[in-house]
């Protein structure tokens, strides 16, 4: 197979959903040689921005992204290890989770999906995320961005404790910060002195890339 | 002359003229504040008679027109050996998912309806029917079957089983089809006139017509007619921010149609787009303050917020050639949390008394 073909079945794993196929599809990439950044950057990302844009329009819907993030993250697992390692400090360094108390990821999780697809070196802490744990990762990954969400009101205010912590700890100042989550909104990001509130991945994706 | 809450409730529902548009921002959990025992979240929702009696309190101290039993999201889930989280003035949530692999669904059995947690809103349902039922319309509140098993094995893991494996969820919704078929038949024997529906997949920001008709609308008409067949004002609630209302209000047909507005999300309906477009012609809608706006709003703003939806509604109500198809209430639950402005809620109730009168020329 050409290089063309393999990135063209790379994208099209993505785009069917099919992990199976993108984790074979990743794999040939490696034997003929194709260079695994360029499998991801023109193969996976490719193919997630096209199911991306099509969610958006709503032509496709939740079950079919999720698919779609599933094959990426298969072939990913493969890809990942074989890029070299002064390649992958140039990506952009997020660090994400659901604050603690709260421990619905569905939001998070498409959210980093789009981040994974936008190039970016995402470090998911997870969901019910302790406060202290945002603040150790930005230090230990050297991130740029923190994304915070949560799903319900009564956890609202980790945010803003997470915050908190970040500014005690002298890293504010280097990194972005990004909320969301159905109870937050612009007005509640700039209370807490977040730097953007993201109404959607999209959304979150195209602040994001305004400011990096 | 004033109209009696069951009156104003009655004549909305019928879309008769009234002396002013009905009110009730879904306030559930928070009503445990009036109580004059200190009482913490997690007790309201394990004991019938807290439940109850802060449903009664939050009606004498608000004087709304309706009032709905909404509990939280776990309890069908909970009661099916889901491991919840309570913690004291928090909404409990799932933490361990009884489903975590393929053959979980089959583990889904379909439990006393009587016990646990659903037996916690089934009796205290009848206990604020029972005593609000000479004041105000009220109606029992429960999880449709696909947002139960969402609940009980994670939506990320049923959309994804949804493609992957198809039968064991339909299996499974067919087991929470008949544990909502149970719990509609205990809700029967109270004396609550309504049962509100939680659909809120019924999203297109989370299904299209195809899949919600598959995992959803098919199993909802069985529920949704046994409702009615018992006797019950058949109602939905869905806070999702693109509801499937051509399903969900045209097909289906509820007595009330509760739902929320995300004025920056492109396509979610306001309440002047969804009555222009038909949905209150033969369903009573209802929407849309922020639930937000009851803890972070002053109560001078959320005042304004209301004058400016009643007007909204009755502009748009006048237009449609409708009297009284709307209520005010607020999209979502007013948040159950210690820090909701109590006055927020007052506010927004006494608001609606003083400027929701409607005449149409």
């Amino acid at each position: 197979m050409t290089r063309e073909q393999i990135l063209a079945g790379l994208e099209k794993a993505v785009v069917a959903g099919n992990k199976p196929e993108a984790i074979k599809e990743a794999n040939a990439a490696l034997s003929a040689g194709v260079k695994a950044l360029d499998a991801i950057d023109h193969g996976l990302i490719k193919g997630m921005t096209i199911v991306g844009d099509k969610y958006a329009l709503h032509e496709l819907y939740l079950p079919q992204v999720l698919l779609a993030a599933d094959a990426m993250y298969g072939a990913l697992d493969v890809l990942l290890p074989h890029i070299p390692k002064e390649e992958a400090k140039k990506r952009v360094g997020v660090v994400i989770g659901v604050v603690e108390g709260d421990v619905h990821d569905i939001g998070k999780n498409l959210v980093k999906t789009m981040m994974t697809a936008g190039g970016m070196s995402v470090t998911d802490l997870g969901r019910d995320v302790p406060i202290e744990n945002f603040v150790v990762n930005v230090k230990e990954k050297d991130a740029h961005i923190v994304a915070m969400s949560t799903l319900m009101t009564p956890t609202m205010d980790g945010m803003k404790r997470a915050v908190d912590g970040l500014i005690e700890s002298g890293l504010r100042m280097k990194v972005k910060i990004i909320i969301g989550g159905a109870p937050t909104s612009q007005e509640f990001a700039e209370d807490i002195g977040a730097d953007m509130w993201g109404m959607n991945a999209q959304d979150a994706m195209n602040k994001l890339k305004k400011v990096i | 002359m004033a109209m009696s809450h069951i009156e104003r409730a009655m004549a909305s529902i019928t879309n008769q003229p009234v002396d002013r548009l009905s009110v009730y921002p879904i306030a559930c959990g928070v009503n445990r504040k009036l109580l004059s025992t200190p009482t913490t979240y997690s007790e309201w929702c394990s004991d019938p008679r807290k439940f109850a009696e802060a449903a009664i309190a939050g009606y004498k101290y608000f004087d709304w027109d309706w009032f709905f039993g909404l509990m939280d999201l776990s309890v069908m889930a909970a009661d099916v050996g889901s491991g919840v989280r309570f913690d004291e003035q928090n909404t409990p949530y799932v933490v361990d998912p009884l489903v975590k692999k393929p053959e979980d669904y089959e583990k889904i059995q379909v439990p006393d309806v009587r016990k646990g947690r659903c037996g916690v809103i089934i009796e205290g349902t009848k206990l604020f029917a029972e005593r609000l039922g000479k004041d105000i319309i009220t109606s029992g509140f429960i999880e449709g079957p696909l947002l139960a098993l969402t609940q009980t094995a994670g939506a990320e893991k049923v959309f994804m089983d949804m493609y992957n494996h198809r039968s064991a969820v339909h299996k499974a919704l067919k087991t929470f089809t008949q544990f909502d078929a149970d719990f509609t038949k205990a809700f029967a024997t109270t004396s609550s006139p309504g049962l509100c529906w939680d659909y809120l997949w019924g999203s297109y920001s989370c299904l299209g017509d195809k899949e919600y008709e598959e995992f959803e609308a098919q199993y909802a008409r069985e529920l949704n007619k046994l409702t009615s067949d018992l006797g019950k004002a058949f109602c939905i609630h869905n806070c999702a921010d693109l509801p499937h209302l051509d399903t969900q209000v045209k097909a289906f047909k509820p007595v009330i149609y509760s739902m929320a507005y995300y004025p920056l999300i492109p396509g979610s309906p306001s309440p002047k787009e969804a009555i222009g477009k038909g949905y209150a012609d033969n369903c009573l809608l209802a929407g849309n303050i922020d639930p937000q706006a009851f803890i972070r709003f002053s109560t001078e703003k959320i005042e304004k917020v209301t004058i400016d939806l009643l007007q909204e509604v009755k502009t748009a109500l006048c237009a449609r050639g409708l009297h009284s198809r709307y209520v005010v209430a607020s999209g979502c639950e007013v948040p159950p949390a210690l820090a909701t402005k109590m006055e927020n809620i007052k506010m927004v109730v006494d608001t609606t008394k003083k400027y929701g009168q409607i005449e149409c020329k």
